[in-house]
């Protein structure tokens, strides 16, 4: 397939961009993967749009102009006037056309080549083998399971999981085929106290409240014979009730006697995907009058969902830490509320998850490994006309959740809000392969490892790194427990609200300040430096001077 | 003033560190103790119950300690050795300003569950509600409650605000009363300035009781006309300057509204005056006037007298309504926005932008900044002179000017020019802080109480959050600045007016609260503050969505909001650094000059480390 199929007209001279002050005049491209605009008002500046960032083309035509309003997944935004409605038009079916492209292997990522520098292979740095060295010197309970390896038992899981060491390989694909999806359950997180946080998919009890001694082994043989456990499911009760006349259900207190199970009421990532696109909507909407702001931000709900998932990670993290308990997570399909709750949760009591490393690791292992249906749930943004079922912007409101807590943890984050900003960007699209398809076997089917390049050999390189960290950030050891009151969380304006954000600028004060404090501290060693080669000169010169009396070196220059 | 410092189980933020030095903070301006109550010079325990007493925290639940009312504050507190006390709660008594007796027999009013404690109930201007339940016997409560109502409405008992008994002694050089004075504000300025002159008509109140003594006004104008003018202008407040553009002489001038009554008076004088503002500036063609008000409010005073300048009458000028609303609009949207914050209902949570919505506060605030914003646009950008006014010139119109002004000159987002804008656009030229704080005043349900003050320092932080790099103060000082406002500790905010004042002989008889900001200096500093903005025009966006709701504020009470980590202790510790660094470098240089000069006078001194400075 060639991409010029789509594209009728491939160049326009004297379109005009509006920008910040008026208009450039500029000559707008069509390439494959992207709209470039090339100014004419002496700047040269190249604007390079790409396709599958724009979420819909808006087309307003009048006797004056033709305008084409490109409303992006980043909540950016770009005017054109194109001189003819027919090129207009072309234009703009091409770019919807080619943002919605379902084949993978047409994705930019793979035609990107990207021309930075990197030390390491960002595909190489987190994997299960890295993970499970780190935390066999805390326990020796686990072990590397690679029953998975060719994707037949689980088919969104890594091939490689980290299950308890005394469990066989046959137990587990007798326990993938109780859990939805062959989620069975596997380690999510180790905590210091030697808790752990495990995930799945929900059993698959049905009507007739099937069990699985197999699942139930597998999951008590965590907890020894004395600890109880809990089992948080992030459906409300209603919903698990709901699941079992589908074939799902959950884990009832007769079969699992040694967890408590409580229910949470996170929603699923369609209704979650309902209010981004009204908040999206509210925020965007520049010209309505405000007067009803606030009525519009609590309808979109989204701040709840954003406190219920909050919550929801500070109770399991609570009994992790407090109560000294470990949890299994899982709402239906074990691959969005469930990781939000566990890579939460992980960001509350690991200080390892606030570095940036750590908190990239993170995304690696809880997100992309555990097989999020990045492709799935990030095809169209808020603003598409086109939306499919089964969009979601689970990722994107991790991300703010993440954002609330870095808010209230000024101190104890590595990374700044900058680099949430570009993870939801990059998650939307992006040149770089981390968030292509929806889980390891299609990226294995694809080659993304070798074809594209790793997100994270782009972020951690030495020239972009730098733009992401926090100047005020301390090593701060211990648990960070977060306010969910309503008072406390706030919209993120630096996503949401573009047009006004002072907290770049406020970094980049900050930044500067620190670096004049190494300049002085340089400065002072080599005065320092300076003083006492000064001194060592006089001392063999004048050995008056080791009195450290004035008059004697008066004395001696007036002589 | 800490409301709770105990910790609700999900906050692991104050470690045992930060409450020693927030303890020693204390100790620093308290120098007595009694029985672990830290006292002020001056403040003397008046009773003091030991035990039986519990507060009903709001957030908390019940709290069983000590309750001392001072001459000065009421101090609940848990601890029985003076070296292990806590401070539950701290409140100034002049900031209650309503004490109710509550439980019993005597009242029909229940608890939700259901009990009706027998005990104290006391309203707070800072927005508190503080709840105490005491014993029934020993008549424990009548005691107490009679020496609050008697100390916390010193005004209505004939008796002197602590402001008067209260002996902090501060440095010679950090007199708050010294901050401001007119002349050298003026001068700053630019005075003398072509087509502007001083007038020491007001000198002795006589031109207008609620003007300061000094006043700037156009040149051409005789005594006798300020006079005429004074005739014509709502109690006798004339248009007089508040600021000049340094380059292009475009004012800020303020007044009262005109008094043209139902009949259309009219006043050649006024009418003259007002041209002569005009033509102090060479750039302007109209005068364009920012009446405060919404229109129908303007519309409404004709009937009482009052009015605006009509558009036939004053050919040479513009008139805009800003539709800011009045004192009693204002007071019932903080009363709204208090009920919202203490999120009494279980819903209230999930319901908390709808509420916070419906107090209208920041509907009203938004509306206030745009009006300021689009008069430093028009003085900035159109070279406009700008003269504003309300109904009487002391709530509105301050608000107007003094934001404006912060908007427009770096010099008032500095510290002292912040301490000189409050005297200068509210103290001086009689923003009635007694009226609407009502200090000391029993009269809790006066509708002459309005948080007008308030409003204006929720706007100025509101611009902070927006250039947070704009401001050399930060938002402690904001707070203290409110704080202080009501607690009656320091002589700065109390009487109505420049004359009230210097009639009371405050300068004498009490502190100026800029006297602590000037020996705290350092608390008080924004970290982010950059000065190279100097020359930069603030214009805020004023829409409701980039307007926050002041939580560090409204909601500081509720332990749950405190900021979780000690940003601000970060920052004036990286300040605390680089000065200490600044200085090591500045000193190191010295002696490699020193000893260069010593050994070979011939070298070059290196580089001034001033010339780094960011």
């Amino acid at each position: 397939m060639e991409f010029s199929e789509f594209i009728q007209t491939p160049k326009v001279e004297d379109a005009f961009l509006e920008v910040e002050n008026g208009t450039v005049p500029v000559t707008a491209c069509l390439t494959g993967h992207h709209l470039i605009l090339y100014s004419h008002n002496g700047e040269n500046k190249e604007y390079w749009i790409l396709h599958k960032n724009v979420d819909s083309v808006e087309k307003r035509y009048s006797v004056e102009k033709n305008l084409l309003v490109l409303k992006c997944k980043d909540f950016t935004q770009h005017q054109i006037t194109i001189p003819t409605a027919d090129d207009a038009t072309n234009i703009a079916n091409s770019i919807e056309t080619l943002s919605s492209l379902n084949n993978p292997a047409l994705q930019y990522p793979f035609f990107h080549r990207p021309k930075f520098t990197f030390d390491e292979d960002g595909y190489d740095l987190f994997c299960t083998e890295h993970r499970f060295a780190s935390l066999s010197k805390m326990s020796d309970q686990w072990r590397i399971s690679n029953i998975n390896l060719h994707f037949s038992v689980c088919n969104s899981y890594p091939s490689q999981v980290i299950v308890p060491k005394d469990i066989s390989n046959e137990m587990i694909v007798k326990s993938a085929k109780f859990r939805y999806g062959g989620r069975f359950p596997i380690l999510s997180y180790l905590h210091t106290n030697g808790r752990v946080v495990m995930r799945c998919g929900q059993p698959l009890t049905g009507q007739n409240q099937k069990r699985c001694k197999e699942d139930e082994k597998l999951i008590n043989i965590v907890l020894g014979s004395t600890h109880r456990g809990y089992i948080l499911d992030t459906r409300t009760t209603q919903a698990a009730l709901q699941a079992r006349s589908k074939g799902g259900g959950f884990e009832t207190e007769f079969n699992y006697p040694q967890w408590r199970k409580f229910h949470n009421s996170l929603q699923k990532y369609s209704i979650q995907q309902e209010s981004f696109v009204r908040i999206v909507e509210a925020c965007q909407d520049r010209n309505a009058s405000s007067d009803r702001w606030q009525s519009k931000l609590e309808s979109s709900n989204w701040l709840s969902h954003v406190k219920d998932v909050l919550s929801a990670a500070c109770l399991v993290a609570q009994c992790v830490d407090r109560e000294g308990a470990s949890v299994l997570v899982h709402g239906s399909e074990g691959t969005d509320s469930t990781l939000l709750v566990t890579s939460l949760t992980q960001v509350i009591l690991d200080p390892y998850c606030r570095t940036i490393r750590g908190f990239l690791c993170l995304i690696d292992m809880e997100w992309v490994q555990a097989g999020h249906p990045f492709a799935d749930r990030c095809f169209h943004g808020a603003q598409s006309n086109q939306r499919t079922r089964s969009e979601g912007p689970t990722f994107t409101l991790f991300l703010d959740c993440v954002h609330q807590l870095l808010q209230q943890f000024p101190l104890s984050f590595e990374f700044s809000a900058l680099l949430l900003i570009h993870l939801h960007r990059h998650a939307y699209a992006s040149g770089f392969g981390t968030f292509l398809c929806n889980n390891e076997m299609e990226r294995r089917k694809f080659k993304v490892r070798t074809k594209t390049v790793s997100l994270w050999s782009y972020l951690l390189s030495v020239n972009v790194l730098p733009m992401f960290l926090n100047p005020l950030y301390q090593t701060r050891p211990g648990v960070i427990w977060p306010s969910v009151a309503p008072q406390s969380l706030k919209l993120w304006d630096g996503l949401f609200l573009k047009d006004i954000d002072p907290s770049p600028e406020v970094q980049r004060i900050v930044s500067e300040s620190i670096s004049y404090m190494e300049d002085l501290q340089n400065q002072i060693s080599e005065l320092t430096k300076e003083i006492s080669l000064l001194e060592r000169e006089e001392e063999t010169t004048s050995p008056l001077l080791q009195n450290g009396q004035n008059q004697a070196i008066d004395c001696q220059n007036s002589a | 003033m800490p409301e709770c410092i105990e910790l609700t189980p999900m906050d692991n933020s104050k470690s045992p560190e930060s409450t020693q030095k927030a303890n020693t903070m204390v100790e620093s301006t308290l120098t007595t103790k009694s029985d672990g109550v830290p006292l002020y010079p001056g403040e003397v325990v008046c009773v003091a119950l030991l035990k039986d007493v519990t507060y009903l925290c709001p957030y908390m639940g019940a709290l069983t300690g000590r309750l001392v009312v001072t001459n000065y504050k009421l101090y609940f507190y848990q601890g029985t050795t003076e070296q292990y006390t806590r401070c539950i709660v701290e409140v100034p008594l002049c900031t209650i300003s309503r004490i109710e007796k509550v439980g019993g027999v005597t009242t029909s009013s229940r608890n939700p569950d259901g009990r009706n404690p027998y005990g104290l109930e006391m309203f707070c201007k800072d927005i508190r509600v503080l709840r105490f339940v005491m014993r029934q016997e020993n008549r424990q409560r009548k005691t107490i409650h009679d020496k609050l109502q008697e100390l916390s409405f010193p005004a209505s008992n004939k008796l002197p605000f602590f402001a008067c008994l209260f002996k902090e002694e501060y440095a010679e050089d950090k007199n708050g009363w010294t901050t401001y004075s007119a002349k050298t504000e003026y001068q700053r300025l630019g005075m003398p300035i072509e087509g502007w002159r001083y007038t020491k008509h007001n000198s002795k109140y006589e031109l207008c009781d609620t003007y300061p003594h000094l006043l700037v006004v156009p040149a051409a104008a005789s005594d006798d006309d300020l006079k005429q003018v004074a005739q014509f202008r709502s109690r006798g407040r004339i248009p007089v300057l508040s600021w000049i553009h340094p380059e292009s002489q475009a004012t800020i001038t303020r007044c009262a509204q005109p008094l043209v009554g139902i009949s259309g008076k009219k006043s050649r004088d006024d009418e003259r005056y007002i041209q002569l503002i005009l033509d102090a500036n060479p750039h302007a063609h109209k005068l364009l006037i920012f009446d405060a008000r919404p229109q129908a409010n303007a519309v409404a005073n004709v009937a009482r007298g009052g009015g605006y300048e009509k558009a036939d009458v004053y050919t040479s000028s513009e008139l805009f309504f800003c539709d800011i609303h009045n004192i009693h609009v204002m007071r019932e949207s903080l009363r709204k926005l208090q009920d919202a914050c203490l999120l009494a209902h279980p819903n209230d949570d999930k319901h908390w932008l709808s509420n916070l919505e419906q107090t209208q506060w920041l509907h009203h605030s938004k509306v206030i900044l745009a009006a300021a914003t689009r008069i430093a646009d028009r003085i900035e950008s159109g070279k406009a002179s700008v003269l504003v006014h309300c109904s009487d010139g002391w709530d509105r119109t301050a608000q107007l000017t003094s934001l404006s002004m912060i908007m427009l000159d770096s010099y008032y987002r500095t510290l002292e020019g912040f301490m000189v804008l409050i005297e200068k656009e509210w103290l001086s030229f009689g923003h009635k802080f007694a009226q609407r704080i009502g200090h000391g005043d029993k009269n809790h349900s006066d509708s002459e109480r309005s948080p007008v003050f308030l409003q204006f320092i929720d706007c100025v932080w509101q611009i902070t959050q927006q250039f947070p790099t704009a401001f050399e103060f930060n938002e402690q000082f904001l707070i203290l600045i409110l704080d202080h406002l009501y607690s009656c500790l320091y002589g700065t905010f109390l009487y109505n007016s420049e004359r009230e004042r210097k009639k009371e002989d405050l300068r004498k008889k009490t502190k100026s609260l800029w006297s602590l900001v000037m020996s705290l200096r350092d608390d008080y500093l924004n970290a982010l503050y950059v000065s190279a903005y100097q020359n930069h025009v603030l214009l805020p966006i004023a829409a409701v969505r980039h307007l926050d709701f002041w939580a560090g504020y409204y909601a500081r009470w509720n332990p749950k909001m405190k900021m979780q980590e000690p940003i601000q202790e970060r920052h004036k510790e990286l300040l605390k650094i680089r000065d200490h660094l600044r200085k090591k470098v500045e000193e190191l240089e010295r002696q490699l000059a020193a000893k260069q000069n010593a050994s070979s006078p011939a070298l070059t001194i290196p580089q001034d480390a001033a010339a780094l400075s960011v």
